[in-house]
This record gives C-alpha cells, sequence and structure tokens, in this order.
C-alpha cells in the first residue's frame, strides 16, 4: 500500500477496527482523542497517540485545525475519518487534501454533491435513480415550511438537510404537529451540524430500510456489493442489520445494484459507501425509492465483510493510495447470511435511556462464525459525551435462521456488567415472531421496543443467588474484580496490585 | 442444593438441579451485578454513604436520571409551573431528554445553568 502512517479522526469500536486493518496491511497507526478518552482502547491499540482537546466532541473530535495539526506533528500521510463526527464533512476532505493528507474517502465534491440532501435528490432524477416525494423551500421560515408540508402530503418527516444518522429527524402526522417538530429538527440539526436548513419528505408507511454497500476506485471501476437489510430501527437508530434482505427478489435486487452504482457514478464517487433506499412491498412487485448515500464506511459493513468474503476497510486503504479495487463485480457474491446486533449502553427498562459509568465486568463472546467489534474493555469509563454504541456482534452461518439462533446463543454469553446495556433487549427482538419471520419495518422498533422490552426476564435463575451467596461470604476479593464498599478496586489483577513488578 | 465453584475474575460455575450455569459478578461502591445467561440484575448498596446528604429524592426536586447537558431552562424561580410542563431540556449521547415537572408549583430555587453538565441524583430546580 501507498499509504505509510494514518492517523484515525475518530474513537471507539471504528477506531480499533480501523488500526487492526493498518496493521494486516504494515500501515502506522496515529489515534487522536479527547481528555475523556485518554485511557481508551482506541488509544492504546494505536502505534501513537496525540490528545486533541476537551471532552466536547466539537473542541476535539469535531476539530478540524487540531486534527489537520495532528497529522502534520506525526508526520502521517492519509486520514480515515471513521463514521460520524467529521466523516462526512466536506471541509475537512478538502482540508486534508490542502495539507497534502490522502483522506481516505470520497473526494470533497462528491461529499458536498450528497451531503446536501436537496442537491442529491435533484442529481438522482437527473441519473435516473427513483427518490421519494419531498422537498427543501430556499424560504426556511416556518410559513414556507408548512406550505412546502402540504405540498409534499403528510404524514411528513423533517430532516435536516445537512444531517445523517437519524439525528433531528420528526415526524409529523398532521399540520397541527408540524411547528414542534420544525423546532427540534432546526435545535438538534445546529447543535449537531452547524447547519439548521431542513429537508421535508413525504413518510412512507411500512417501508422496508435497505442500502446497497457500493465502492469506487481511481480507475474508471464503480461496483456495488449487495444489500444490507437495517429495517429494525428505533427512532432513526439502527439496532440490527442483516444480509441478504429477505423481501428481495434476484430482479429487485439487480435492480438495486445498478441505481446504486449509477447514483455513485453520478457524483464521481470514490472509495466505499452506501446508498440508502426505502422498500415498499416484497418480491418482484417491490418498489424502491432512493433516501439519501452515506458517504463514508457504514457501522454495520462488517454484515457485507461477512456474507461477501471481503475486507472493506483493506479496500478502503489500498484505493484511496490509488491501487484498483481488489475486487470485481463478476466475481462477487452472497453467501450464506450474517446478522448484525448493535451493544449500545442504553437502559431498555427505562425508555432506552442512554446509560455512563464504567464497565466493571466484560466478556465477549467467541466461536465459529461469531465476530465482535468493540471499543471498550474491563475497566473503560463510558461518557456521556459521546454516541452510546459500545460494540457490535456480528454472526455469520448458512441460513438466517441458523445466524439468528447463533446471534441469541452468543449475546446470552456476552457479559458486560456495571452499566445497562440493550443485551436483554436485543435477546427479546431475535426471538420475536415478526423478526423470525424476517416481515419487520421501519416502523416495527418505534411501535413494538417498550413491549419486546417489558417481556425481558425480570428475575435471573436460582444459580445467580447461590453465586451471590457465595460472592458476599467467602473470600470476595481473591474472586471478583470489584467489591462491594471497596471503591475503584479491580481485585486480583495482578498487573493493578503487584508493586514494584519489573518485566 | 447447590454447589459454587470460583472461576476467577468475577466468575463462578454453579451447579444446580444437574445444570451447570456460568455466573459473573462484579460491583463498585453502589452497587453489585450479576450476570447469567444474558440478563443481568443490579443490586443496590445497602449503605447510602455514597448519596449526597439532603439532595435525595422526592420534596419537590427535580432530577437528570442520567449524566447530561443542560441545553435549555424553559422556567424560572418565582414562576408557577404545572404538572407534565417541559422545565429543563437536557441533551446526552445525542439525543434531547425533556425533564417535566412532577407536579403543579411555585418555582422555588435553580440548581443548573445552561450548558451545566448534570449528575443524577442531584436535584436541578425545586417545586414548592
Amino acid at each position: 500500500v501507498t499509504i505509510r502512517r494514518l492517523l484515525i479522526a475518530n474513537r471507539g469500536e471504528i477506531a480499533v477496527r480501523v488500526i487492526r486493518a493498518c496493521r494486516e496491511l504494515g500501515i502506522s497507526t496515529v489515534a487522536v482523542y479527547s481528555a475523556a478518552d485518554a485511557d481508551a482502547r482506541h488509544v492504546r491499540e494505536a502505534d501513537a497517540a496525540v490528545a486533541i482537546g476537551p471532552a466536547s466532541a466539537r473542541e476535539s473530535y469535531l476539530n478540524i485545525d487540531r486534527i489537520i495539526a495532528a497529522a502534520r506533528e506525526t508526520g502521517s500521510d492519509a486520514v480515515h475519518p471513521g463514521y460520524g463526527f467529521l466523516s462526512e464533512r466536506a471541509p475537512f476532505a478538502r482540508a486534508c487534501e490542502e495539507a497534502g493528507l490522502i483522506f481516505v474517502g470520497p473526494p470533497a465534491s462528491a461529499l458536498e454533491k450528497m451531503g446536501s440532501k436537496i442537491g442529491a435528490r435533484a442529481l438522482m432524477r437527473g441519473a435516473k435513480v427513483p427518490v421519494v416525494p419531498g422537498e427543501a423551500p430556499p424560504d426556511q421560515s416556518d410559513k414556507a415550511l408548512s406550505e412546502a408540508a402540504t405540498r409534499v402530503g403528510y404524514p411528513i418527516l423533517v430532516k435536516p438537510s445537512a444531517g445523517g444518522g437519524g439525528i433531528g429527524m420528526k415526524a409529523a402526522q398532521s399540520a397541527a404537529d408540524l411547528p414542534d417538530a420544525l423546532n427540534a429538527a432546526r435545535r438538534e440539526a445546529k447543535a449537531s451540524f452547524g447547519d439548521d436548513t431542513l429537508y421535508l419528505e413525504r413518510l412512507i408507511e411500512r417501508p422496508r430500510h435497505v442500502e446497497i454497500q457500493v465502492f469506487a476506485d481511481t480507475h474508471g471501476n464503480t461496483m456495488h456489493l449487495f444489500e444490507r437489510e437495517c429495517s429494525a430501527q428505533r427512532r432513526h437508530q439502527k439496532t440490527i442489520e442483516e444480509s441478504p434482505c429477505m423481501a428481495l427478489s434476484a430482479a429487485v435486487r439487480g435492480r438495486m445494484g445498478a441505481a446504486a452504482v449509477a447514483a455513485a457514478q453520478a457524483v464521481g464517487y470514490r472509495n466505499a459507501g452506501t446508498c440508502e433506499f426505502l422498500l415498499e412491498g416484497s418480491g418482484d412487485d417491490a418498489r424502491f425509492y432512493f433516501l439519501e448515500m452515506n458517504t463514508r464506511l457504514q457501522v454495520e459493513h462488517p454484515v457485507t465483510e461477512a456474507v461477501v468474503g471481503v475486507d472493506l476497510v483493506h479496500a478502503q486503504l489500498r484505493v484511496a493510495g490509488g491501487e484498483p479495487l481488489p475486487f470485481a463485480q463478476g466475481l462477487i457474491s452472497q453467501r450464506g447470511h450474517a446478522i448484525e446486533c448493535r451493544i449500545y449502553a442504553e437502559d431498555p427498562a427505562r425508555q432506552f435511556l442512554p446509560q455512563a459509568g464504567t464497565i466493571l465486568l466484560y466478556h465477549e463472546p467467541r466461536g465459529p462464525g461469531i465476530r465482535v467489534d468493540s471499543g471498550v474493555g474491563q475497566g473503560s469509563v463510558v461518557s456521556v459525551h459521546y454516541d452510546p454504541l459500545l460494540a457490535k456482534l456480528i454472526v455469520s452461518a448458512e441460513t438466517r435462521d441458523a445466524a439468528r439462533r447463533r446471534a441469541i446463543i452468543a449475546l446470552r454469553n456476552f457479559a458486560v456488567l456495571g452499566i445497562r446495556t440493550n443485551i436483554p433487549f436485543l435477546l427479546q427482538l431475535l426471538d420475536h415472531p415478526d423478526f423470525v419471520n424476517a416481515s419487520i419495518d421501519t416502523g416495527f422498533l418505534d411501535r413494538e421496543a417498550s413491549a419486546i422490552a417489558a417481556a425481558a426476564p425480570t428475575e435471573l435463575p436460582a444459580a445467580a443467588t447461590a453465586a451471590l451467596e457465595f460472592h458476599r461470604t467467602d473470600g470476595t476479593r481473591h474472586h471478583a474484580p470489584g467489591t462491594p464498599g471497596t471503591p475503584g478496586t479491580f481485585g486480583t489483577d495482578p498487573f493493578q496490585s503487584l508493586k514494584g513488578f519489573r518485566v | 442444593v447447590s454447589d459454587v465453584r470460583p472461576l476467577g475474575d468475577g466468575w463462578y460455575l454453579v451447579t444446580e438441579g444437574g445444570r451447570q450455569w456460568r455466573v459473573a459478578i462484579a460491583g463498585d461502591t453502589t452497587a453489585t451485578w450479576v450476570f447469567v445467561d444474558g440478563q443481568v440484575m443490579r443490586i443496590e448498596a445497602p449503605t447510602g454513604r455514597d448519596r449526597p446528604p439532603g439532595k435525595g429524592r422526592g420534596d419537590g426536586g427535580v432530577m437528570s436520571p442520567m449524566p447530561a447537558s443542560v441545553v435549555a431552562i424553559r422556567t424560572a424561580v418565582g414562576q408557577t409551573v404545572n404538572e407534565g410542563d417541559t422545565v429543563i431540556l437536557l441533551e446526552a449521547m445525542k439525543m434531547e431528554l425533556p425533564i417535566r415537572a412532577p407536579r403543579s408549583g411555585r418555582v422555588t430555587a435553580l440548581h443548573c445553568a445552561k450548558g451545566d453538565l448534570v449528575q443524577p441524583g442531584v436535584n436541578l430546580l425545586e417545586i414548592e
């Protein structure tokens, strides 16, 4: 590979994922971190690390000047933006280009074209890619937006034009709900993207969210790597993703793939990207509408890696360095089934409130067909400053049902103590009849999440009580990583208790 | 009758009714956590030493359920609020979290300001 030293402008599991890929390709890595992340896993795993500011993302992971300076100081020749933070910001890609750094992603011009939902839709119409009815009035007053909403038709979705990841997206069922939706969307858009331009879109009811992974190199190749089904989302935050999508016939899959490639070509796309579509219906009669393009690596990229048998981060690094794509359209296929479960620090029993705290005990499942991408470990402090994704469990097997069962067994062996996670919720979801039948739409979790959360067992097996009794009465501190009443101790870890230990 | 064998690092092998369970236990000053078979239980520590004195739940106080930052304050000292009114808007992990008045009354004190990072279990404002 051309790249010699890569700075990762991100944190958490994706930073760890990129560091691993670099290690395999012989690229040295530079982590950046905020004051809240000095002890984070991505910092420990990189070859070098640079502090870039206080905990607030705005002053650290979103600080373009500071990150470019860190790249310069460390002699980096490339920057990987991960997802979220600066990954889809054209000014950041441009700043990298101007500083002579390779931006591992699309050119700034493609980010600009796809970053504006308004411009992207116009371009997609031109490229004959079907889009959902919607508009973004140049006059952004409440009055003009409300008139536009009436033209588009209710129910309607209010979205930040500069947004992504569901942040700031608000639904209005009727004109009466619109003012609240506009205010909330504006506020979140301003806070998250620094731009409160809003976009109104017809809400297609009971659709599936199906996205196509695309990849383009600098040698004129643009291809797709099939679909991911991401309908299991709560308040636009994805929870479970899988591939293949059971509602896609071969014919529709082919047309969606071609549409995604056309979309990428229309903006001169390069590197990895994803075209999101809404799918109405199933089988050969299904219709799909282009939603938006995510101009970055996705959280759920391992699902594609599992069914297609590729390494998307390796490919990103090669293509960014000027090499041709390491795979070709005619030579790839989908094999078996993969499911990703996102492990969030949130409490399903209390309206999925994000949780903060210290992870006292952490154990990931292992076994055939099981992969865990995580950004935390035992002792990690989960703070309130960043998004609550702790880890991703990706399982693959011959069939969807085998993958589903494998995911359940793996989650039953995924121990996270000290902070609530959504693992008990995921276990219920994977066993829900509608999930088992692959018949869920994007509104499913918004309708059913509370009922699914409430179905989780509230009592532990009697074995737990027996272990607890033993733990309390018998030499507790010799066996447990933490002991009630002794602040901050981590029991038996010799590297914490041995004094003057030399290697 | 059950048999418990410590496996180290907080793990226990429990044999009960001919079946084996792997149980994990960890704790800190506030609680003990137990894991078995994908389910987690949190048991509050019996002592309340870690709680700030005089700042407990109830008595007209309004608290954040989690660490969060204050985005907006929708009331002021002396103002009358109705039960269910959003009095404070918090934000945590990119999500807005409206804090509503638990009952109607007059706001007698405000313990936070816009931009503050607030902790759970601490009163944000008081309603008389």
